[in-house]
C-alpha cells in the first residue's frame, strides 16, 4: 500500500488543492456554493412534480423528501467521476512541467464534491424538521449513520474516480462513455422510484447489480425511513468500496507512467 | 514505453516514437553546477524531467540523492482564479514544504518576488512578468538539495534576470547542486562548473563550461573550414593547460612579465605585472576580443575582463602583433593563481583559447586570507595598545618570525 502512504504524505496537499478548487469555483459568482445545489434542487423539483401531480400514484410521502435522500449522494457519485474524467488531461501542466503525484487530481475532485454533499446535508436536515414539524416523517437517531455511509461511499467514488481519471488519459472515449452511463445510471439506480415496488424480480435482481444502489437505498433508510441499512447492503457497500479502490489503485499505477508522455 | 495496459494492444501506442536521448550518462556532483546546452529539440528538457522523475525513461537509470526541485516551467502550478498569497502556499506545498515552512519564508518569497500590494489580487491579473517572478520566488525558497532550471533565467527585466542570477549564485555557494539548461550561453560560462553540449540527444562533449560553450558555437555559427590546427609551434607542452578555439587567430605566446619585461613566475603581492601575449593571424578577421581571466588555484575566478567589455571595439586584425595587460599593482593574498587569454569573437566563438596558459605564485609573509589583499592599514587612537612582536610570532612559522623580529622594526605594517 505504497500509495496510501504517500497520499498521507500529500496531505497537506490535498488539503490545500481542494481548498483551491473550491475558492477558484466560487470567486466571482454571486451565489457561489449555491450553484452546487441547483442541479439537485431541480431534479428534486421536476420529480416532485412529476410524480406527485402527473402519476400520483405508488409514492412514499413526503415525496421530495425521499427524492432529496437519493438525489445528494447520487449527485456526490456522478458529479465526482464525472469531473475526475477530466481532472488529469485538464492539468497537464502540472503532470508536465511539476514533480507532482498525479493521484491527488482525480483525489481533489472527490475531495471537493463530498465537501459539496456534506455541505447540503444542512438543507436536508432542516427539510426533515420542517417535515416532522407537520407530523409527516420522525427524525429517527439513524441519521446518525451518515458520516459512516459517507466514508464508504467516498472511498468507492475515490476507486472509481482513479480509474476513469488515468484511463480516459490514455483512451478520450472514456470521457462521453461517463457521461452517457451516468445519465443511464440516475434512473437503474433507486432514486425516484422504490426497488421494492418493481414487479419484474429479474429486473430488481438487475438493479441490485448496480453498484451505487446499495449506497442510495441505505441513505434513504437512514435518512428517510429511519432504519438500519439492510445487512445484505452494508456488505456490499464494503465490498464496493474494497473493490473500487484497490482496482482504482491498480489500475493508476499501472498507468501512472504513461501519463506525462500520454497527455 | 513502459506501458503495462498497452503491452498487449499495439494499435494503441503512439504512432511514431522518436527516441528523444541516447546513452547519455553523466554524474553531477554535490554543489556543482552543471549546465545543459543545445539546439531546440535536442532533448535539454526531456533529459532535466527524467531527472526530476516526471518522465520515467524507458531504459536506464538516473540515481538522484537528496531532495530535488525542477523549474521546468515556472507558474506551472499557479491557479489563475485565486490570489498570489493562496497560490504560494500551494505552489509551495507542491514543492514539498509544509503549511509552516511557508509561513516563515512567506515575506521573503514575497519581497524577492517584487510582487508588492498584488499579493491578495487573483493572479490572473498579473503580467506575465509578475507570474514567473511569483514563480521563480517559490521554487528557489524551497531550499532544495537539487535544483533543476529550464530556462527560465531568461524570463523578467533585466533587474529581476540579475536578481535570479545573484540568487543562483548564492545557492551555489551554499552546496545547492544545480542542472540547468539554458540559451544564454554566457550565463553557462560564468555559473557552471562543467557542461554538457546535446545535440539529438546524444552527448556531443561534456567537461569545462567555456570550452563545451565554444564547440557549441563553433557547430551553430556553421561548421567553419578547420585552418591549420591551433599552432603547436610555442612547443612547450604546457601541464594542464587546456587550449582549443578554431585557430585562425593564434597566441602564440604568453608569459607574465614584470614591468621591465622579465619573465616572472613568482611575485610578491601588490608587484606591477604584465601579461604579454604575441598574437599571429592566420585570417584577418573584423570580429575579434582579447581577454584575459584571473584564477585562483581553487577555481574560484579573481578578476576577468575582456576588450569588448571595456568598449575597445574591434577595427581589424590583419597581421601579428603583440598585446600587453598591464597592471600596476597585482594586489592578491598568498597562493597559488592561474591566468587564461583567450581571444575570440564577440558573441564568445573562441579562435584561441588557453586556459591555464599561466601558473603563478605569489608569496607573502604574512599570513592573512582571502584572494584580494587591498591595500591598507592598522590605525589605532585612544587606549589601544598592541604587541606587534607577538601577533607576528603566532602567523608565522617562528624561525621566520625570528627573523623578522631582528630586521623589522614594523613588520605589521602590510602594503
Amino acid at each position: 500500500m505504497n500509495e496510501l502512504a504517500t497520499l498521507y504524505r500529500y496531505r497537506q496537499l490535498l488539503a490545500a488543492l481542494t481548498a483551491r478548487d473550491l475558492k477558484a469555483r466560487y470567486r466571482g459568482s454571486i451565489l457561489g456554493f449555491f450553484w452546487s445545489l441547483a442541479n439537485p434542487l431541480l431534479l428534486l423539483g421536476v420529480y416532485t412534480l412529476v410524480f406527485t401531480r402527473f402519476f400520483p400514484q405508488q409514492v412514499v410521502t413526503p415525496y421530495p423528501l425521499f427524492l432529496f435522500a437519493g438525489i445528494l449522494p447520487w449527485t456526490f457519485f456522478s458529479a465526482a467521476v464525472l469531473e475526475s474524467t477530466n481532472s488529469i488531461a485538464g492539468n497537464a501542466g502540472l503532470i508536465k512541467k511539476v514533480m507532482f503525484p498525479a493521484e491527488a487530481l482525480p483525489l481533489v475532485v472527490v475531495l471537493s464534491h463530498l465537501v459539496h454533499f456534506a455541505l447540503a446535508l444542512p438543507i436536508l436536515l432542516v427539510a426533515m424538521g420542517i417535515y416532522a414539524a407537520m407530523g409527516q416523517v420522525t427524525i429517527s437517531p439513524t441519521i446518525a449513520l451518515t458520516p459512516f455511509l459517507m466514508l464508504l461511499q467516498t472511498i468507492f467514488v475515490a476507486g472509481v474516480a482513479m480509474t476513469v481519471a488515468s484511463a480516459s488519459v490514455l483512451f478520450r472515449d472514456l470521457r462521453d462513455l461517463v457521461t452517457n452511463l451516468m445519465q443511464l445510471g440516475f434512473f437503474i439506480t433507486p432514486i425516484i422510484y422504490l426497488i421494492d415496488r418493481i414487479d419484474s424480480r429479474l429486473l430488481r435482481a438487475l438493479l441490485r447489480l448496480n453498484p451505487m444502489t446499495p449506497f442510495v437505498v441505505s441513505y434513504q433508510d437512514v435518512l428517510f425511513f429511519g432504519r438500519l441499512p439492510a445487512m445484505s447492503d452494508a456488505l456490499l457497500m464494503v465490498a464496493y468500496a474494497l473493490v473500487s479502490m484497490i482496482g482504482g489503485i491498480f489500475i493508476f499505477g499501472r498507468l501512472r507512467d504513461t501519463l506525462a508522455e500520454a497527455i | 514505453m513502459k506501458s503495462a495496459l498497452l503491452k498487449r494492444d499495439l494499435k494503441l501506442t503512439p504512432e511514431t516514437s522518436v527516441s528523444a536521448l541516447k546513452d547519455v550518462s553523466f554524474v553531477a556532483d554535490r554543489g556543482e553546477a552543471f549546465g545543459i546546452v543545445g539546439r531546440n529539440g535536442s532533448g535539454k528538457s526531456t533529459l532535466l524531467k527524467i531527472i526530476s522523475g516526471i518522465l520515467k525513461p524507458t531504459s536506464g537509470i538516473v540515481r538522484v540523492n537528496g531532495r530535488i526541485a525542477a523549474l521546468i516551467e515556472l507558474g506551472a502550478g499557479f491557479h489563475p482564479e485565486i490570489t498570489g498569497r493562496e497560490n504560494i502556499y500551494i505552489n509551495g506545498i507542491m514543492l514539498g514544504l509544509s503549511r509552516r515552512e511557508i509561513d516563515s519564508r512567506f515575506d521573503a518569497i514575497v519581497e524577492f518576488s517584487g510582487i508588492g500590494d498584488f499579493i491578495d489580487q487573483p493572479v490572473k491579473t498579473y503580467s506575465s512578468g509578475m507570474y514567473v517572478r511569483l514563480g521563480f520566488a517559490v521554487a528557489v525558497h524551497v531550499d532544495p538539495e537539487i535544483l533543476l532550471i529550464d530556462e527560465v533565467l531568461a524570463v523578467g527585466d533585466e533587474e529581476f534576470s540579475q536578481k535570479c542570477i545573484a540568487k543562483i549564485q548564492e545557492l551555489k555557494y551554499r552546496g545547492v547542486t544545480l542542472v540547468f539548461v539554458t540559451h544564454q550561453l554566457d550565463q553557462v560560462r560564468m555559473l557552471c562548473d562543467r557542461a554538457m553540449w546535446l545535440d539529438h540527444g546524444e552527448v556531443t562533449s561534456i567537461g569545462d563550461p567555456a570550452r563545451v560553450v565554444d564547440d557549441y558555437l563553433q557547430d551553430v555559427s556553421g561548421a567553419m573550414p578547420a585552418p591549420p590546427s591551433p599552432a603547436p609551434d610555442t612547443a612547450k607542452t604546457e601541464i594542464e593547460e587546456e587550449r582549443w578555439g578554431s585557430g585562425e587567430v593564434v597566441l602564440k605566446r604568453v608569459v607574465l612579465t614584470d614591468s621591465k619585461g622579465h619573465e616572472l613566475v613568482a611575485l610578491g603581492a601588490g608587484s606591477a605585472v604584465v601579461v604579454e601575449m604575441d598574437v599571429d593571424v592566420r585570417v584577418p578577421q573584423d570580429d575579434f576580443v582579447f581577454g584575459i581571466g584571473i584564477y585562483h588555484a581553487d577555481g574560484s575566478c579573481v578578476y576577468g575582463t575582456n576588450t569588448d567589455l571595456e568598449g575597445l571595439l574591434p577595427g581589424r586584425l590583419d597581421g601579428s602583433g603583440r598585446v600587453r595587460f598591464l597592471m600596476p599593482s597585482l594586489d592578491l593574498v598568498a597562493g597559488t593563481y592561474r591566468i587564461d587569454a583567450a581571444v575570440h569573437t564577440r558573441n564568445g566563438r573562441a579562435f584561441d583559447y588557453r586556459r591555464g596558459v599561466l601558473r603563478f605564485v605569489v608569496g607573502s609573509r604574512v599570513h592573512d586570507i582571502g584572494i584580494y589583499r587591498p591595500k591598507h592599514e592598522w590605525r589605532f587612537d585612544g587606549k589601544i595598545a598592541f604587541r606587534e612582536i607577538d601577533n607576528l610570532k603566532r602567523n608565522v612559522p617562528a624561525p621566520m618570525a625570528e627573523y623578522l623580529r631582528e630586521n623589522e622594526p614594523k613588520p605589521k605594517k602590510k602594503s
